[in-house]
């Protein structure tokens, strides 16, 4: 019981910014985020990365903060992180014409190729890319609302023009549940990670003795299978796999977060 | 008819490439295999001839008076290229020096139809040949050299190996030795020509490799192992049947040899002199410029090239940077390297390209690009800068729509010509600085409390409904059992109650059965109510006792005695008990 009560609350919390008392704080932060956006067009880019990054810890965890942060690690000359903070924001805006266009150039920037085949679940529900999990899940809840008050409606009227909008809310509502489903699984196992260091050597073992398999270099992105004592175990292909420090990595996927 | 038509079809694409075949012209190419050779090498020298299949007689060759020369064949060759025919003849020549010295081969004059074609000249480096002294090596040995035994750092050195064969090999393979700081770059591929060595004649098979050194020092190179299968003639006896080239038999046998040491001696690069600039560029290069156009009006762009071309280590030649320039944008190209090698080495070149695009109407001054090499022939350092160039700007035209002249005329109507849409320069886009994009939507996150509602809500809103319409009508059924239960006491009370009519008992017995039944029915005979009751239980003379109740209230109803009091019979009370009891 303490616990729903601890959720509502904090529910309730994510609702404060609408409450007109909290409008001074909301002022606040957008200052903030004038003071980044300013700091960048001066060419003062370690300040609108220090301002960024506060805003998103604050809890403004949107796509636009993602790529501004992205983009100024890329005049920074940090590709690791640009690349990293433009796949977050991806997330979050998969279609945002001006992050892809980023995204691709700074990807045409990182030295190591690697090849990506999509699965047969990519390939079947090739929409699920194009569009982020909240979209998703606002699909699938207006579809659900729908196809109950439908469900409903049938219990008092059994029409035959009820009946087809039925059938195609239904599969509707069956297509938006499995590709929100798919997506909130994909999201969650989501274990890429990019390479932060502007070179490092993939180790046979989690020790600094061990053979040198292969380098990397900054702004590739790797599967991270498991961490332990300060080492992840990192996948490139099936045939490629290592240790490396796990600082010299960063998961795309935040902590807590989706 | 089909034929001609298929004949035709067949011959019209040779119809369009007479034409083509016609007007391809005559040109004369000659070259040799190699730009140096001692005196007892022979080399190859090929004349082409392309644009005909043939010429009036065999070409003239001049500038070979130094050398002797033998017929090695002639080929013919076509090419069709993106729908062009090339047709031409090779001749080729071994050529065996009898001097050394520099030497210009050519021009080779040919006459085609008539006409006189010269072809270019080539130049060859003819050397005496170091013989070492009275040394018999055999019928198979490995030389290796260096075209130079001091070199700079990042000075290029040839080092070339000699297979020197009097046998048949097959199955080459070549071991190059490993030394720390020296690379070694194969240069094309290996070639092979005839010489001499102590007296003897040699198939040589020539490969050369440009050797680099990162840092000085003294550098034994070698020893480089060749292995390869050997086939040597098997004896017989003179006169054999077999005692014919066409039968001579060989076995191989797997033979490696290996090439000499060689001293190599690097030295650094001199301290003195070194410019400011310098990035480690060792060879010999070239700069060159130029800005196209020269004029152009304000807001259009002007190209700025630079070609920085040589022979050295050509991945070294530096990314040039053009300098800020007042009131013009300038957008790099990417530049493009390209390296190539010859006999002597790496060549190459690095092509660099501005987009410069001023604001404003003047002269503008582009500033000079400068880089420094070290050219180790010299033993100095040099800088090479770029030409000068001045870029007029005239006032761009104001943006309005002009009446054309000729408006009406085809051109006019087809408007300016289209172009590829040219890319300047490549850079992120900028941040998005709205205010709006910092505010949140109404945010659920996937699994959270919020989510769960607006999930299940409509869920929990069916059950509801679908738990409203089971009560509804299980409330239904509960209140008919209750009228039922209730029927029989309702009728016996009115019975009991009050004098009864004929017309009202006969509405009484009807709503007991509709009651009891759960009937809605709005008039029954005395069959159907005997019906009724057989089929809910009730026995045959139970039923016949109502049935005869309802026939006798019938007749009074009809009779006209509808609002008196009437016999009926039975005990009506006792007859609703008997029914109930039945029912059970």
């Amino acid at each position: 019981m303490r616990k729903i009560i601890g959720i509502i609350l904090l529910d309730l919390f994510a609702l404060l910014p609408f409450v007109p008392g909290m409008a001074t704080e909301s002022q606040q932060w957008e200052e903030l985020f004038f003071e980044a956006n300013q700091a960048y067009k001066e060419g003062r880019f370690q300040e609108a990365v220090d301002a960024y990054g506060q805003l998103i810890k604050s809890g403004h965890s949107n796509g636009h903060l993602f790529y501004n942060m992205g983009n100024s690690y890329f005049r920074l000359d940090e590709l690791g992180r640009a690349i990293l903070n433009y796949e977050r924001a991806r997330l979050l805006m998969p279609r945002d014409a001006d992050l892809n266009f980023n995204l691709n150039y700074a990807r045409d920037q990182t030295r190591d190729v690697v090849s990506e085949s999509d699965g047969f679940v990519s390939t079947t529900f090739f929409w699920l890319d194009s569009l982020s999990l909240h979209e998703l899940l606002w699909s699938f809840v207006v579809l659900n609302v729908l196809f109950w008050a439908i469900v409903i409606a049938r219990l008092f009227s059994a029409s035959d023009g009820i009946y087809y909008v039925f059938v195609v809310v239904l599969v509707s509502w069956l297509v938006a549940g499995a590709s929100f489903g798919l997506k909130w699984y994909h999201v969650g196992a989501d274990d890429r990670a990019v390479i932060l260091n502007k070179e490092v050597k993939i180790l046979a073992g989690p020790d600094i003795q061990d053979t040198a398999l292969f380098k990397l270099h900054t702004g590739t992105i790797v599967h991270r299978e498991r961490s332990e004592d300060g080492w992840s175990l990192i996948r490139l292909s099936h045939k490629k796999r290592g240790w490396v420090k796990s600082e010299a990595i960063e998961r795309i996927i935040r902590i807590g977060r989706v | 008819m089909t034929r001609v038509f298929r004949n035709s079809c067949l011959l019209l694409p040779l119809l369009f490439l007479i034409p083509c075949v016609a007007s391809a012209k005559v040109s004369v190419s000659l070259r040799l295999d190699r730009t140096e050779a001692t005196v007892l090498d022979s080399f190859k020298m090929v004349v082409s001839i392309s644009g005909s299949r043939g010429s009036d007689s065999k070409p003239v060759l001049r500038g070979l008076e130094s050398f002797s020369v033998t017929q090695g064949g002639t080929s013919s060759r076509v090419k069709i290229i993106n729908g062009r025919v090339n047709s031409g003849i090779d001749y080729t020549y071994f050529i065996q020096p009898n001097k050394p010295g520099r030497f210009e081969i050519g021009p080779a004059q040919v006459t085609v139809e008539g006409k006189t074609f010269s072809s270019n000249t080539a130049t060859i480096m003819i050397v005496d040949q170091p013989q070492s002294a009275g040394v018999d090596r055999g019928p198979l040995f490995l030389s290796a050299g260096l075209s130079s035994t001091k070199a700079y750092i990042e000075d290029q050195t040839i080092y070339t190996l000699k297979l020197n064969r009097q046998v048949r090999v097959t199955d080459i393979s070549l071991a190059l030795p490993e030394v720390e700081h020296l690379v070694l770059k194969q240069l094309g591929k290996p070639f092979e020509y005839q010489s001499v060595y102590q007296g003897k004649t040699y198939q040589i098979l020539e490969v050369r490799y440009a050797l680099i050194a990162s840092r000085e020092g003294n550098y034994s190179i070698g020893p480089t192992k060749m292995s390869m299968t050997v086939y040597e003639p098997r004896r017989r006896s003179p006169r054999s049947f077999f005692d014919d080239p066409f039968f001579s038999f060989s076995t191989g046998k797997p033979i490696t040899v290996a090439s000499d040491l060689v001293e190599l001696n690097v030295l650094p690069l001199p301290e003195e002199g070194r410019p400011a600039d310098f990035g480690g560029l060792v060879g010999s290069f070239q700069i060159e410029s130029k800005l196209e156009p020269s004029e152009v009006k304000a807001g259009e762009s002007a190209t700025l090239t630079v070609v920085l071309s040589g022979r050295g280590n050509v991945n070294r030649i530096p990314d040039l940077k053009v300098p800020k320039l007042e009131q013009t944008k300038v957008y790099a190209d990417q530049p493009v390297l390209q390296v190539e090698h010859d006999d002597k080495g790496l060549v190459g070149s690095k092509t660099m390209k501005w987009a410069l695009v001023p604001e404003d109407q003047g002269l503008y001054e582009i500033p000079v690009l400068t880089v420094s090499y070290f050219h180790p022939q010299y033993r100095r350092y040099v800088r090479i800068r770029t030409s000068p160039h001045t870029l007029s700007v005239v006032p761009g035209e104001p943006e309005q729509v002009k009446a054309s002249a000729d408006f009406g005329s085809d051109k006019a109507l087809e408007g300016p010509s289209k172009q590829e849409v040219k890319e300047l320069g490549r850079d992120i886009l900028p941040v998005h600085a709205s205010i709006k994009d910092l505010r949140p939507g109404f945010e659920v996150r996937p699994g959270g409390l919020v989510f769960w509602v607006i999930t299940l809500t409509p869920v929990l809103a069916y059950s509801l409904a679908l738990c409203g319409m089971r009560f509804r009508k299980k409330s239904a059924g509960a209140v008919a059992a209750t009228r039922a239960k209730k029927a029989a006491n309702t009728i016996v009370r009115q019975y009991r109650h009050s004098q009864v009519r004929p017309s009202d008992l006969a509405l009484q017995i009807r709503n007991y059965l509709n009651d009891r039944f759960g009937l809605s029915l709005g008039s029954l005979t005395p069959g159907e109510s005997a019906e009724i009751l057989r089929s809910n239980g009730v026995s045959l003379n139970t039923a016949e006792k109502l049935r005869a109740v309802l026939e006798r209230l019938e007749d009074a109803v009809y009779t006209g005695k509808a609002h008196e009091s009437c016999d009926i019979g039975e005990n009506m009370p006792r007859l609703i008990k008997q029914i109930e009891k039945e029912i059970g």
